[in-house]
């Protein structure tokens, strides 16, 4: 258990069943060693965390407010700008899409520097091609995005739908699915 | 799914129909369902020992099943864009949240089931927990693949696809199968996996009996098809010929790019001289990025 907590610890980002079970060797399993240290960190400002199909320790949400305060979190940030995250939402939402698709979406060009940030942050990753003229790459999210935005799965996005009847989305084209 | 039922059957003849009176029988209370859920078993598993083409029949229907799973995700993508992300990903790259579930399924269909072979297949899902699923106890396959169900959503409330295939793979060898056959997520509704205990049991029966008779039909028409591609294997003389038919009697969709003992040109031209034969559809309607199955 604390070989897998040492491990959790030292990586940034999710770490998956099969790397963890390779440290714990023969017979143990790995679900119940994560078990028994979610119990052990009870009541410790930092959890065990299932992302995807891995596990990642992070600090408990409540926390947020004084570790933006106090810590420069700056270096750990993002760094995206609002059109970076609008592209990647509609990427989300839409994979697996092209960058046409996301043309067509945004009505105009999504720039392959862009796509570069959020694919050099490793929050999206390349799907299937598309089955037309030059075979285009689409692009899907990875777990790094779902860690990053505290999912645990896709479905944690909210429903275009319900976003449309809540007002809170126009009925704008970027969300008709 | 579709019926393909342009031939005559007396032409030729492949597996019996589903007898209309299981189809008729009651689906209510708990032991009707059981009793009609059975005969529908017993009746598939007489199918499934005659001349089907198996690996390709358990194909297909891994695809039926991708599309209710990925549907049960809040995957919009039908049967023809699963089979795009699975087809079109290259080596390395990620076949999308829908593509993975076909992945997945038709991974989970191509070997005998283990618990080593369906642990690579089942992300997030842990080799213990596949052990008790493939030991689950329970007086019918029915009710042990019930049993999965609601063992594994009880761990893991949103693992449906892996509830589902590990449900037919236990159901499968239940009624003498060594690989999973998709029977019971052909026709199981996504609000029937809220339901737990009996009412889980009763919704499982019903959807094997649904499912077993989308597997009949299914079976009879790949048979017929396995037959037509039998009867032009003779009049091809490319080389490999015979192993490509060997491949589409196991694959329900192929690339040319995927009989890669040949080359690519040569591929191209045995594709459309089989469908020219009418011993294979082209499935996608594209001119480019086709798409072969029988």
């Amino acid at each position: 258990m604390r070989r897998i907590e040492a491990v959790l610890f030292a990586s940034a980002t999710p770490v998956a069943r099969d790397d963890l079970a390779r440290i714990v060797g023969q017979g143990a399993s790995v679900d119940l060693l994560i078990e028994d240290l979610a119990a052990d960190l009870e009541g410790r400002p930092y959890e065990v965390a299932q992302v995807g199909a891995g596990w990642m320790l992070r600090t408990r949400s409540a926390y947020a407010p004084a570790i933006r305060a106090a810590a420069d979190v700056g270096a750990q940030a993002l760094n995206l700008t609002e059109f970076d995250l609008a592209v990647l939402a509609a990427i989300a939402f839409h994979q697996p899409i092209s960058r046409d698709g996301l043309k067509e979406i945004f009505g105009k060009e999504i720039s392959r520097d862009l796509i570069g940030r959020l694919a050099d942050r490793d929050l999206i990753g390349t799907g299937p091609r598309e089955p037309r003229r030059g075979a285009p790459y689409t692009f899907v999210t990875m777990d790094t995005f779902l860690a990053v935005f505290g999912m645990e799965s896709l479905r944690d996005l909210p429903d275009p739908e319900q976003l449309a009847d809540a007002g809170l989305a126009g009925p704008s084209e970027a969300l008709d699915i | 799914m579709k019926k393909l039922h342009e031939q005559p059957s007396q032409a030729m003849p492949g597996p019996p129909p589903l007898p209309g009176w299981i189809a008729r029988a009651a689906a209510e209370p708990l032991d009707a369902a059981a009793f009609r859920s059975g005969a529908a078993l017993a009746h598939l598993a007489l199918v499934a020992a005659a001349d089907v083409p198996l690996p390709l029949w358990r194909d297909r229907l891994a695809l039926a099943a991708a599309e209710t799973c990925a549907a049960m995700a809040g995957r919009r993508e039908g049967q023809g864009a699963l089979r795009d992300a699975l087809h079109l990903t290259r080596a390395g790259d990620d076949p999308g949240p829908a593509g993975r579930v076909l992945r997945q399924w038709s991974r989970a269909v191509a070997r005998p089931v283990s618990v080593a072979g369906l642990g690579r297949v089942l992300e997030g899902i842990a080799p213990e927990q596949i052990g008790l699923c493939l030991d689950a106890a329970g007086p019918t396959p029915v009710d042990r693949a019930a049993a999965v169900i609601e063992a594994v959503l009880a761990d893991v409330p949103r693992a449906e696809t892996a509830a589902l295939i590990l449900a037919d793979a236990v159901l499968a060898r239940g009624w003498g199968q060594d690989h999973a056959v998709p029977l019971l997520s052909l026709a199981i509704k996504p609000r029937d996996l809220r339901l737990r205990g009996d009412d889980l049991r009763l919704a499982c029966h019903r959807a094997v009996a649904a499912g077993a008779a989308q597997a009949v039909s299914l079976a009879t028409e790949l048979s017929r098809a396995a037959a037509r591609l039998r009867v032009v294997t003779p009049k091809l003389r490319a080389g490999g010929a015979g192993r490509a038919v060997d491949l589409f009697l196991s694959r329900e969709a192929l690339t040319p790019g995927a009989l890669d003992f040949m080359s690519d040109r040569a591929a191209r031209r045995l594709c459309d001289r089989l469908v020219n034969l009418g011993a294979v559809r082209e499935l996608t309607g594209r001119e480019t990025f086709r798409l072969y199955g029988l």
